[in-house]
């Protein structure tokens, strides 16, 4: 198999064996070295410090990791000098995981998610979950092999490659269509769980997803939705028992 | 009753979409409403797959996984909460949600002690990472791997485990049910409603999710 499939491969599972001391570092060392084989050969010293180098501490976005991958590894065969490919992989990190975090995390995934919901919610079947999934897949295959070859195009240019990356335009509209989505699929989701619709159901509904709302911002991050649903269907539960 | 060859293929989608959270490749196989989508149609039952999973996606909509938030793992719980709904019926939709959240608080503990199992074992290989002995790092990513899958196999096992018992929760009238569901539904879009706004912040995210909550609600009133 080509250095490259078996890297983008590789790149598609880094965060295998993600951990508190080097984050994705392993992984990233794991994905760089079918592409530093040839400098194994040419040169064995550098090779070496090279995989070190590649499987120190980094963390970023996983579906942008191949952008430090490929940057790394160009940089190893021009030569440059390994405290400048480290710094390369420190300034890395913030940027790979903002740009990534706000295009996919809190862009990509909610739109297509919020966008089955409603699917969902308006009578389609199992096809619009399985559709965001094929459209992420597609997503992830893509954006992981444009990635890898920005980061061996540009090398130590890649913070000029990500100024000029036509993603990043992405991001308010991917944001903009996320809390649409969210937004349209919450009252629809449970309309379509409350069945008929009983004046005292969908009250009570409103009435503790507003009370979900306000303890969530202001009794801070602690109070998050599961402890507070859990505690709400168990104070249901002990009320009736009581009142039975 | 429900054939072993179905419980071994709920655990199956299960551990995958463990396995999708954090290994990898992190394509939403781990989110509930696809999760509840594959549980419901192994079940033969696909339409509590489906509003399982919306409920509990509302939930899991709550924390994104940004930046270095501590998340919980909601997909495979939500193997064991359609089966929940699949042996009470959609009327008891809460039993669902209940398992949903408890499988799901576990999966933010099992990624967390994971992951301290992880330093561990890179603590453990130090030597032979300074050393850099041939296929160290394959192995060390195999191993996180291996991890990964028996956390997630074990996650799903506990929520079907869960599934199956929480029927023995009662019985309660019939009458209980719709206030029940109803504190269900409504924490549900609580929790979606707080992590959007959170994430939308202020300005136009957070007029679009007006916007769309607006919209919605219209739908469903007029609808």
């Amino acid at each position: 198999m080509k250095p490259e499939i078996r890297t983008l491969a590789r790149l598609l599972v880094v965060q295998a064996s993600w951990n508190y001391e080097r984050m994705s570092g392993l992984g990233l060392g794991h994905a760089a070295e079918p592409l530093l084989q040839d400098l194994d050969r040419s040169d064995p010293a550098r090779h070496a410090d090279a995989l070190h180098r590649a499987a120190g501490f980094f963390n970023s976005h996983p579906y942008l990791a191949g952008v430090a991958v490929g940057a790394e590894v160009r940089a190893e065969y021009d030569g440059i000098p390994g405290g400048q490919i480290e710094r390369l992989r420190a300034a890395l990190c913030s940027p790979l995981g903002a740009l990534g975090d706000q295009l996919f995390w809190a862009g990509a995934w909610p739109a297509a998610i919020g966008a089955a919901l409603i699917a969902v919610a308006l009578g389609a079947g199992w096809w619009a979950p399985g559709a965001a999934v094929t459209a992420m897949l597609a997503t992830r295959l893509y954006v992981t092999r444009w990635a890898l070859r920005t980061g061996l195009r540009s090398g130590m240019q890649v913070g000029v490659a990500l100024q000029r990356t036509r993603l990043r335009p992405l991001v308010n509209p991917l944001g903009l269509a996320a809390a649409l989505a969210v937004g349209a699929a919450v009252p629809l989701v449970i309309r379509a769980g409350l069945g008929a619709p009983r004046a005292f159901a969908a009250g009570l509904t409103v009435l503790v997803a507003a009370a979900g709302i306000a303890a969530g911002q202001w009794l801070g991050p602690r109070t998050t939705g599961i402890r507070f649903g859990l505690a709400a269907l168990v104070a249901t539960l002990v009320v009736r028992l009581v009142l039975r | 009753m429900i054939h072993a060859s179905t419980v071994a293929l709920l655990l199956g989608a299960g551990t995958v979409a463990g396995l999708d959270l954090s290994s990898g490749p992190q394509v939403l196989l781990n989110r509930p409403l696809v999760v509840g989508t594959a549980a419901g149609l192994l079940l033969g039952d696909p339409w509590s797959g489906l509003l399982v999973g919306s409920v509990l996606e509302l939930f899991a909509l709550e924390v994104l996984p940004v930046g270095a938030a501590r998340y919980p793992d909601h997909g495979p719980g939500t193997v064991g909460a359609v089966l929940a709904v699949a042996i009470a019926g959609p009327h008891e939709l809460w039993r669902g949600v209940l398992v949903g959240l408890l499988a799901a608080l576990a999966g933010g503990w099992s990624l967390r002690w994971m992951r301290r199992a992880g330093a561990t074992r890179v603590a453990r290989a130090s030597a032979a990472l300074q050393a850099l002995e041939p296929g160290i790092l394959g192995r060390l990513q195999a191993a996180g791997f291996r991890s990964d899958l028996a956390r997630s196999a074990v996650l799903t096992t506990i929520g079907l485990g869960l599934g199956f018992a929480v029927r023995f929760v009662g019985p309660f009238p019939p009458s209980w049910n719709p206030s029940l569901n109803a504190v269900a539904l409504g924490a549900a879009g609580g929790a979606a409603l707080n992590g959007a706004i959170r994430n939308a912040g202020r300005g136009r995210r957070l007029a679009a999710l007006g916007a769309g909550l607006a919209a919605g609600t219209l739908w469903a009133v007029l609808g």
